[in-house]
């Protein structure tokens, strides 16, 4: 990974001069990182500043973070909702739209209708699963964004945004907690 | 193969092993196999592949010709494609049970092995998917089948079996294709860092962009979470559906209530076999000794055994009501079986299908890879003709004594047949070159949460009970 | 001209009457049929394979041994059941029950999934197992009243609709209902012994209520609770 000169100059991140710098350290194993977050905390950085990456899922407060708010439960119901409605619609209504009798069974029954009502709920309810957890990843998202590819080999990425004049603080406290390739975050093309 | 697995003393130290690992060899470990494709690799694809195209033709002379090339007749209208269509279907159980249910109880062991049982439930779906296609008098019109308005008013039927069959086989191929893809990002994301040229485009475009925030793989968690709680109902309708398209008719031996739970066990039971059996197979082929271990295949071959139990229980439910009710055609039905023509596929059935419960009580057996193939082939052998007996057996009685029958096969069903089976096989091959056959973050995540502990005497590894 | 169809009188119930006492086995109602039907021959060696189109076919069973062999016939066409139970099975709708009681088979809607053949219990449903072949000049004898089938479509016995439906236009034509044995199926018409009689269940008068109400009267595998619109007639011992 490259490293960048610490200087002010941000023409590379592209914001303005002043305004806020980007770090990022790489950590060997997971109470490390817990340590470091924690001494920024206290540094007075604030947690939504701060973003881990890694490799392994960590449970979440193993890191000391606070968990997010999801909108895919209720995306997730509504998506099942409306795949019972879809069925409803399905196994309840076009039969009589399209009126054709057999076998000595009357046009909607409760054994049929409840089987596709129950199919297309289902179905409903996986898609809208899958399309709500990319919705609200902001999948697929390719273009460049700051990573760093060591993350897959076990290491935890902390990336933070503080102001410059803090830089020099915060590179300590990453330094004293063992990271290593402590630098501005590149921003590879996923 | 004569290999036995070790000893307990020498799993500790595989695991151990294991534990000592470091991530990024466990990467490497997983990424070797799938780019080495020597000549053993190539000469079996090219093998599938003749067999696939042999069945390919087939399958045009069946349609150019007519469904007369095949061996049906009046009465026995469905034959070996619908046998092997509810075989492929009944594969496809396994991938979920072990992946959705573990899941959720939070069995460790299942954490190597889920990708390949998702796999092979994605294949064996897609298998089972081109029976209803390959199995229609008129194939060209089967889209009449799908609810679209159109200009001749007509609509199709959902009250019948095989509308329920359409949508239900849809969503599950659906939702366990989707459910493999979304365990699949974080290591198409692993790849991607570690590959170059047209493999990293093919994983780059896959993962989708995947980082590892925390957020990511927060929503992650939740999403696999809520699938696997969805996709248990779904698994356990599909097959149930399956068996009402037999159940729902007054042929005799077919209406039967029993059908529904009968055939969902019987599809648990042949799907964790087939599942064990290619777990052997990978294991050796891609040398994956050190994440498919003995304990994996303890426990599979454990679940395999009561899962036979099961199946031999609903069967003799079912059995034992035929047996005794007395009606006649299901006697002369089960007179067949016991003593008549079909006797040989019935003793057939029956020995490989409760040889392998009474084998997979053994540990020796459950843990040396060669015996538990051997055993768990036994398994579907068994079931696919306990499947040929019910559609096939069943059918060639009935209620009127003049339209009896008999079946003969012909080679393009027999074609027909062999190109799905190896289709599959070739599908799961090329799967297992292209994506990483392990969940490798999923064994990451495992290892962050077992650790050696001592007990007495012992060093035990211990899992952390933890979200 | 009123519409006869509309008006407050019932929709008729077509029903057949089989009379066994009189049936010879001779299979003339099959050659009809074949002839009216457009129905294609299998060919011996596939008819010995079950693969014979006969829409009417005589059940024969053997009894007894030699020299008191009986022979048992019973000619057997598609029953008409009430609920059918070959309809609700068809994933396109292309067998229906249309309001005249008949069980409807509508050709060029089959994709031949078979499900309809299975589901019958008396199996009289046949498959077009390839493409039906009429040698020259059997072509000049198809009827133009009836669809010829393709291969991958099922097919059975529809009480002759294309009569059913010529005498009732005529009938309506001249402003009257179709009268009591005018409507005559193929087999109907050529049966030698008129073993066969056709007619409207919901008519008590018609001949063939009359006959559903004889004492010998039954029905195929009444149990099953098809309903057939197929009823038999049987007494004492008859056939030799």
């Amino acid at each position: 990974m490259r490293m960048r000169p610490t200087s002010r100059s941000d023409e590379a991140s592209g914001t303005p001069e002043g305004s806020s710098v980007s770090l990022m350290g790489l950590f060997d194993e997971g109470t490390r990182t817990a340590e470091a977050i924690d001494a920024l905390l206290a540094a007075g950085i604030a947690p939504e500043q701060m973003v881990v990456m890694s490799g392994v899922p960590y449970p979440e407060q193993a890191l000391g973070r606070r968990r997010e708010w999801l909108a895919l439960p209720y995306i997730v119901l509504a998506g099942a909702a409306s795949g019972f409605l879809f069925g409803l619609f399905l196994s309840v209504v076009t039969p009589h739209l399209y009126r054709l009798d057999v076998g000595g069974h009357p046009a909607v029954g409760f054994p049929p209708a409840a089987i596709i009502v129950f199919v297309f709920t289902m179905m409903a309810t996986i898609v809208s699963t899958f399309l709500g957890v990319l919705w609200e990843m902001n999948f697929p998202r390719f273009g460049p964004a700051p990573y760093h590819k060591l993350v897959t080999d076990g290491n935890l990425a902390l990336m933070l945004e503080c102001s410059p004049s803090r830089e020099g603080e915060v590179r300590q406290i990453l330094q004293a907690h063992n990271a290593h390739h402590i630098g501005e975050p590149e921003r590879m093309t996923l | 193969m004569s290999e036995t697995l070790p000893t307990a003393e020498a799993q500790y130290d595989e695991r151990v092993l294991l534990a000592k690992r470091k991530d990024s060899e466990i990467n490497q470990a997983v990424l070797q196999p799938m780019m080495q494709t020597g000549r053993g690799f190539w000469g079996l694809v090219a093998a599938l592949s003749a067999i696939v195209a042999w069945g390919v033709f087939a399958w045009g002379y069946l349609i150019y010709w007519g469904i007369g090339v095949t061996g049906k007749n009046r009465p026995v209208y469905w034959t070996l494609f619908i046998t092997t269509f509810v075989f492929w279907i009944g594969i496809s159980h396994a991938g979920t049970m072990i992946s959705a249910v573990l899941r959720l109880l939070k069995a460790d062991w299942r954490r190597p092995i889920t990708r390949g049982a998702e796999a092979m439930t994605a294949f064996a779906l897609m298998m089972a998917g081109l029976y209803p296609l390959i199995h229609l008098g008129r194939v060209w019109k089967f889209y009449w089948m799908i609810p679209y308005p159109n200009n001749r008013f007509m609509w199709p039927n959902f009250q019948s079996p095989l509308m329920w069959d359409l949508v239900a086989i849809s969503t599950y191929l659906i939702g366990s294709t989707l459910y493999l893809y979304l365990a699949l990002i974080p290591d198409m994301a692993m790849a991607r860092d570690h590959t170059d040229g047209l493999r990293y485009r093919l994983y780059r475009m896959l993962a989708l962009g995947w980082r590892g925030t925390e957020a990511e793989w927060h929503k992650l968690h939740r999403a696999l979470g809520i699938f696997s709680v969805a996709i248990i109902p779904i698994f356990l309708s599909v097959h149930s559906i399956v068996s009402w398209d037999f159940a729902v008719t007054v042929q005799p031996r077919w209406h039967s209530t029993i059908f529904a739970p009968y055939f969902v066990v019987g599809a648990i039971y042949s799907g964790l076999a087939a599942l064990a059996t290619i777990l052997v197979i990978v294991r050796r082929g891609m040398r994956l000794q050190e994440f498919l271990r003995s304990e994996h295949f303890d426990s599979l071959g454990k679940i395999v055994m009561v899962a036979g139990m099961f199946w031999t229980y609903f069967w003799f439910a079912g059995f034992l009501v035929e047996w005794y009710g007395n009606e006649p055609v299901i006697r002369e039905l089960i007179r067949q079986e016991v003593s008549g023509r079909l006797a040989p596929l019935f003793y057939l059935q029956m020995t490989a299908n409760l040889v392998p419960i009474v084998l997979l009580a053994f540990r020796r057996i459950r843990t040396t890879p060669a015996a538990l193939l051997g055993a768990t082939l036994l398994v579907n052998v068994g079931m696919y003709t306990e499947r040929l007996l019910i559609v096939i057996g069943s059918l060639q009685r009935n209620d009127i004594p003049f339209n009896w029958g008999t079946y003969r096969t012909t080679w393009v069903e027999v074609s027909i047949v062999a190109m799905t089976f190896a289709g599959f096989v070739l599908l799961y091959t090329l799967f297992s070159r292209v994506v990483p056959y392990v969940p490798v973050w999923e064994i990451k995540e495992g290892r962050l949460r077992y650790t050696m502990r001592r007990i007495g005497r012992l060093l035990v590894p211990t899992a952390a009970e933890i979200e | 001209m009123p519409d006869v169809k509309a008006s407050a009188e019932r929709t008729p119930r077509w029903a057949m009457a089989v009379d066994l006492d009189r049936c010879t086995g001779c299979q003339a109602c099959l050659v009809a049929c074949h002839a009216e039907n457009n129905v294609p021959v299998a060919g011996e060696k596939l008819a010995g394979y079950g693969r014979w189109m006969h829409w009417i076919i005589i059940d024969r069973y053997w009894e007894g041994e030699f020299p008191n062999v009986r022979a048992r016939f019973m000619p057997v066409m598609c029953q008409q059941c009430g609920e059918a139970p070959c309809e609700p099975v068809c994933p396109v709708f292309a067998t229906y029950h249309n309001p005249e009681g008949l069980n409807a088979q509508v050709y060029n809607r089959c994709i031949g999934t078979r499900f309809c053949g299975n589901a019958c219990p008396y199996k009289v449903r046949t498959f077009n197992w390839f493409r039906p072949e009429f040698p020259e000049p059997l072509t000049e004898q198809l009827n133009p009243d009836v669809t010829v089938r393709s291969r991958g479509i099922m097919e059975k016995c529809t009480f002759c609709l294309q009569r059913i439906r010529a005498v009732e236009m005529e009938a309506r034509a001249a402003g009257r209902r179709p009268a009591d044995g005018e409507i005559q199926p193929a087999c109907v018409q050529t049966c030698p012994p008129e073993a066969l009689v056709f007619g409207d269940l919901n008519d008590p008068e018609s001949r063939v209520s009359q006959l559903a109400r004889s004492h010998r009267s039954f029905r195929l595998l009444d149990e099953l609770g098809a309903e057939p619109a197929v009823i038999y007639l049987k007494g004492g011992e008859t056939n030799v």
